[in-house]
């Protein structure tokens, strides 16, 4: 039975136009103008138990607000969401307590830590709010102390904690009444690669040895690769693509990088294949391997000259990922000037040179 | 039974938590909490020359006086004490910070206003304690009843705080309408009842209930009548039961926010 089940959820937000003008703002007083933005629009996937999802998007895709609506912090404006079993939106009562001690959630931006005060009394309070019996959250927090290396820091006002120690205890706080879901908005902001590793490593072994599910969304490509099987991306409040890492990656398939590093100076072009980098003695080569075959290209590399070293990369993700949005936000523009440019024929009966994304008419 | 006593443990957490939070910065701390029960000592001062002269108004005499003082004073402060961010809820809900809150498995009401202490409240409530202290026929059922009374009182400082705060849900902002109503409040209940027009006085038992605050408490001390007891807890859980309800009303149409933010 899936974990999470989001059925065409959606959620739009009403804002006040800002009136421009001192008359339009006087106007507004009376009058406000308002516009309806739509962040999410009719989503729909599931979550297994101990599944490891990314959850991706570009800046305003709709990802926070999600995030939110499963987890009770926003109400959804149609549609439905359910998360082990039970429904986020229901704001009172036994539902939402009994959803909100079963999971876990970490927002970047935002501490559930006491600034002033150390750790160790913000889990004491934390114990407190989730009724968890003094024994057992001592219990609990020795073991989150061990584990996440905290021992140092637990008697620390958090204030003075270094960010990467800060994001460790917020996610140790998070866990401290052992939530079955574990929600990340972008956990590793702002963190430098060591700290960015030790973290990827905790919620790894979060998944694999206790089982907990994770729904993350964060900008870091290391993150999804290290601790994600299965991507979701968001684009315009929409899912765009849906699919394993596995399968995400295997797109990458038809370009490789390959770079040369040779003992001395050579002659390294070779035909029909420009090098995007190249120095006197290396180069690197972006090789779409439906036109040309990589055996081939290697063997006339090596002939070149003597090779100190040569490696073959796959796409980075990052880049695919950011292809994925391109082409579709190139795909929306389209069916905007297609849809705008049929309007303008429809309108004027008369044909038109060409539109922009504006719908604006070319001279 | 067993919800009550983790609300106990859970208020008493957030108390010991909110505490310690503001004795970090220890000097600050008691410089506001002297400074404010200087600043109410001045009135007693005013008080004290007015009443000399003009040997009584409306009714109250120079320990009528005090005696409101130190109920309001100690009531006031015990309502920013325990539930320090009664008077930042439409801020709070304005920059969308009550995620945090709606994500544990506790009351957004009672969660959001425990969460901090209001230091300079802290000089308040004592200033309520000293005056008692000095005021004629003092003794140790005079002392319960009035403890009581500010119990009473408090939660229906909280609870009109709390909801004119809550309207922030539903017009944006809503600081101003708290900020006069903190002034009526104050304003009205430092005065003998009597000296408003009598066409008016409903007010004090309903928009700006002064009465609950101050005058049913002043009629219940005066005559050590604990009769007066369940009409100022009645009407306590009443004004607690209102300001929830706005609350949780509001809160369907609450729409978080990204700003960066921290607990302190």
């Amino acid at each position: 039975m899936p974990v999470i089940e989001v059925d065409r959820l959606s959620k739009t937000f009403r804002s006040r136009v800002k009136p421009r003008g001192f008359v339009a703002g006087i106007r507004a007083v009376a009058k406000p103008e308002t516009r309806i933005v739509d962040a999410v629009r009719a989503v729909s996937f599931s979550v297994e138990e101990a599944e490891a999802v990314a959850f991706l998007g570009p800046n305003g895709a709709g990802k926070s607000t999600t995030i939110k609506m499963l987890t009770g912090i926003l109400s959804p404006s149609s549609g439905s969401a359910r998360v082990l079993g039970l429904d986020p939106s229901k704001r009172g009562g036994r539902e939402r307590n009994a959803l909100a001690r079963s999971i876990g959630a970490v927002f970047g931006q935002k501490s559930q830590l006491w600034f002033h005060l150390p750790p160790a009394d913000s889990f004491r309070l934390l114990g407190a709010v989730y009724e968890i019996d003094r024994k057992a959250l001592a219990a609990r927090s020795g073991e989150l102390v061990e584990r996440f290396g905290m021992a140092e820091l637990m008697d620390v006002p958090v204030r003075r904690l270094s960010l990467g120690q800060r994001i460790r205890c917020e996610i140790a706080a998070s866990l401290l009444h052992s939530p079955r879901v574990l929600f990340l908005d972008e956990p590793t902001i702002g963190l430098d690669v060591v700290v960015k590793r030790e973290i990827r490593l905790l919620l790894e072994e979060l998944v694999k040895r206790d089982r907990v599910t994770i729904f993350l969304t964060s900008h870091d490509i290391g993150d999804i690769e290290k601790i994600c099987k299965r991507a979701i991306i968001i684009h315009h409040g929409e899912v765009v693509v849906d699919e394993s890492m596995k399968d995400l990656k295997h797109r990458a398939l038809a370009k490789k990088y390959v770079g040369v590093k040779y003992a001395h100076p050579v002659d390294i072009d070779l035909p029909g294949l420009s090098p995007v980098k190249r120095t006197e003695d290396a180069a690197r080569f972006e090789v779409d391997t439906r036109r040309h075959r990589l055996p081939e290209l290697i063997a006339a590399l090596a002939a070149r000259g003597e090779l100190l070293d040569l490696t073959v990369e796959d796409e980075p993700l990052e880049n695919i990922i950011a292809e994925i949005f391109g082409s579709r936000s190139a795909a929306e523009a389209s069916a905007v000037t297609a849809a705008a440019r049929d309007a303008r024929v429809e309108e004027e009966d008369a044909p038109v040179a060409g539109t922009d994304a504006d719908g604006r008419g070319e001279p | 039974m067993k919800t009550l006593k983790a609300y106990l443990r859970f208020l008493a957490a957030a108390f010991a938590v909110n505490v310690k939070s503001v004795v970090e910065y220890r000097a600050n701390f008691l410089a506001q909490t002297f400074g404010m029960m200087l600043n109410n000592a001045a009135f007693a001062v005013f008080w004290k020359v007015l009443l000399d002269r003009t040997g009584g108004l409306g009714g109250y005499g120079f320990a009528d006086v005090m005696f409101v003082w130190a109920i309001v004073s100690t009531s006031f402060g015990l309502a920013h004490v325990v539930f320090g961010n009664v008077r930042g809820l439409s801020e709070i809900i304005r920059e969308g910070d009550l995620d945090a809150y709606l994500l544990q498995p506790k009351d957004v009401w009672l969660n959001v206003l425990a969460s901090r202490t209001e230091p300079s409240a802290w000089g308040d409530f004592a200033y309520g304690f000293v005056v008692l202290a000095f005021l004629p026929g003092i003794s140790p059922e005079r002392v319960a009843l009035f403890c009581i009374l500010a119990l009473a009182a408090a939660a229906v400082f909280t609870a009109c705080f709390a909801l004119m705060e809550s309207l922030a849900f539903f017009m944006g902002d809503s600081t101003a309408l708290s900020g006069a109503l903190t002034e009526f409040l104050l304003s009205f209940s430092l005065y003998p009842e009597t000296v408003f027009d009598p066409g008016m006085r409903w007010i004090f038992y309903t928009i700006v209930p002064s009465g609950f605050i101050a005058f049913v408490p002043l009629a219940a001390f005066r005559s050590l009548d604990w009769r007066l007891v369940p009409i100022a807890i009645g009407a306590a859980a009443a004004y607690v039961a209102l300001s929830r309800a706005v609350f949780n009303a509001g809160l369907r149409r609450y729409e978080s926010g990204n700003k960066i933010g921290t607990k302190v």
